[in-house]
């Protein structure tokens, strides 16, 4: 029983929202009934615990768990409120060479048998931690904000999923989805930044979500609970969960964040007399 | 003070044991055409034979005899040079073989790609031109790919023609960030976008079916026919021959639009596509 799709969520750019992004697919992809797990390749720089308020119950990590210092199901924690949603935390006292190549492949492959999905949340960079992390995916989430920089470093990663990743090696094309992430209404609508279809013309990778740039996900950081299950109705989340129904196939349009009208203004529109 | 990068492609000269043949074969040439070596950058490759200085300074006296001048040695550390020997020269990037010409007196033609100041820019480039000898193998295309330079150099080859002999080659899928396409050989055309922080070098033209927001430098194999073209003009930098010019000196007016640039009068030219 191997059915599980290793997903990573990569960007080259650090600051782009990987890590929030990784918590809440998690959490949206558990919430409808698969067995889900979140791994850290982020080495020395461990955050998703934190996202996702498990920093107090690490024992052994992913590090230990390559070293064979540690089992996998050890290694694993348990989400508080989604009993099918585990992390695999990172080592926070190691570096990114503490990986091997065939440490992580015998993780990746254990852990296929456990679940449904494995979302691996690589650390930003080229290097042997993003490199590592992106290896033995079967899909690839690329997380871009709108602005140039960002852009650029994402086609990068894109050029080294084509040529770096085990799928790729074998002759096959990874299917990649892009999300772009701190989407600021404001700021789109002032032009400040770069439009929706001028990201994914340059990327030329579909686009799987576009998430606001919110106060909920920062909250939701802050208190350790993705935003996808602190607060349902919020927009960011409401962007994470479509994008977890893309993911999971279902054939559905993008909604680009827009400035909310209130209700008196939506039904006195061009009406005064 | 601005400094010009001029790129040249050297006549890398290897020599082969024993040397008194190697000299024959030298000695062949220039009797073919002897204007073969004159006003030619020439570096002399001794890479891998562990060659004796005493043994080195004999060849250099050959080759002074014979009015080959020698700019720099590669494959010799500096400090085991004599004093009046040429510097110790390494690096470089294999271009195409140089041919030797026919003995019409081509040899005397000279058409150095000058490349135009690149802000900080380093140009460097030396050619893997080992005269072809009677009977000898195949010409082989020496082409490594560079990785992620960002450093600009291209390759300008002045003389014999007929190097870019129109092989071509095709890529389906977008050029991304930092990765290099090099085809000294003849065209690259590509079916997709060249992104940004991404190179496209090729011997013959170049032709981008997309968006054209990376670098193009056609025509490196000495090739001033050689254009390029583009759906959408947005390059960083684009080269025919050697000749380079950077985004901030296009035309605004062709920013985005579908554009071909050509060789014209040691200019480019942007046209509009219509």
């Amino acid at each position: 029983m191997s059915n599980a799709t290793v997903v990573v969520v990569t960007s080259g750019k650090g600051g782009v929202g990987k890590t929030t992004s990784t918590a809440a697919i998690a959490s949206a992809l558990a919430k409808e009934g698969y067995q889900v797990c979140a791994v850290d390749f982020d080495v020395g720089l461990r955050n998703l615990d934190l996202i996702m308020g498990a920093e107090r119950r690490v024992v052994f990590d992913l590090v230990n768990v390559v070293r064979g210092e540690a089992s996998i199901k050890q290694a694993l924690v348990r989400d508080k409120k989604l009993d099918n949603l585990f992390l695999l935390p990172a080592s926070q006292t190691r570096d990114k060479d503490a990986l091997t190549e065939e440490g992580v492949a015998s993780v990746i492959n254990e852990l296929r048998m456990y679940f449904d999905w494995v979302i691996c949340d690589s650390p930003a960079g080229i290097e042997r931690g993003a490199t590592l992390a992106m290896r033995y995916a079967d899909e690839a989430i690329i997380v871009s904000n709108p602005e140039v920089s960002s852009v650029r470093d994402c086609d990068r990663i894109i050029g080294l999923l084509d040529a770096k990743t085990k799928l790729a090696e074998s002759g096959e094309r990874m299917p990649k989805h892009l999300l772009i992430t701190r989407y600021d209404v404001e700021r789109a609508k002032a032009g400040d930044m770069l439009a929706t279809d001028d990201v994914v013309d340059i990327l030329s990778v579909p686009l799987i979500g576009v998430v606001p740039e919110s106060k909920d996900v920062l909250k939701a950081s802050n208190v350790g609970v993705p935003v996808t299950v602190s607060d349902e109705n919020s927009p960011a989340a409401k962007a994470y969960t479509e994008a977890t129904r893309r993911l999971l196939g279902e054939n559905i349009p993008v909604t680009i964040p827009e400035e909310k009208k209130s209700l008196l203004g939506k039904f006195f529109k061009g009406r005064a007399a | 003070m601005k400094f010009k990068g001029k790129s040249f492609i050297a006549i890398v000269l290897t020599p082969e044991p024993p040397f008194p043949d190697w000299f024959k074969e030298i000695d062949r040439i220039i009797a073919r055409s002897p204007g073969f070596f004159i006003d030619r950058p020439i570096i002399l490759d001794v890479r891998g034979s562990k060659i004796p200085i005493d043994e080195l300074e004999e060849l250099l006296a050959g080759l002074t005899e014979r009015s080959v001048r020698v700019m720099g040695i590669d494959g010799v550390a500096g400090t085991r040079l004599k004093p009046g020997m040429p510097p110790s020269f390494s690096g470089g990037r294999l271009a195409s073989d140089v041919d030797v010409p026919d003995p019409s007196g081509e040899a005397d033609k000279k058409s150095n790609g000058t490349s135009e100041t690149v802000s900080g820019g380093k140009t460097s480039a030396k050619g893997d031109g080992k005269p072809e000898k009677p009977g000898s193998e195949a010409p082989k295309t020496n082409g490594k790919s560079k990785g992620d330079g960002g450093e600009t150099d291209s390759d300008t080859l002045s003389g014999p023609t007929g190097l870019a002999d129109g092989s071509s080659i095709v890529i389906t899928e977008p050029v991304r960030s930092g990765q290099s396409i090099l085809h000294p050989d003849g065209d690259v055309t590509v079916i997709g976008s060249v992104s940004s922080g991404a190179e496209i070098i090729a011997g013959g033209s170049i032709h981008v079916y997309g968006a054209l927001r990376g670098r193009a430098l056609a025509g490196v194999s000495g090739k001033d026919s050689a254009r390029i073209f583009c759906s959408k003009l947005d390059a960083e930098l684009v080269s025919i021959n050697g000749l380079y010019k950077v985004a901030d000196d296009f035309d605004g007016t062709l920013r985005n639009a579908p554009a071909q640039i050509r060789f014209e009068n040691e200019t480019l030219v942007f046209e509009e596509l219509t």
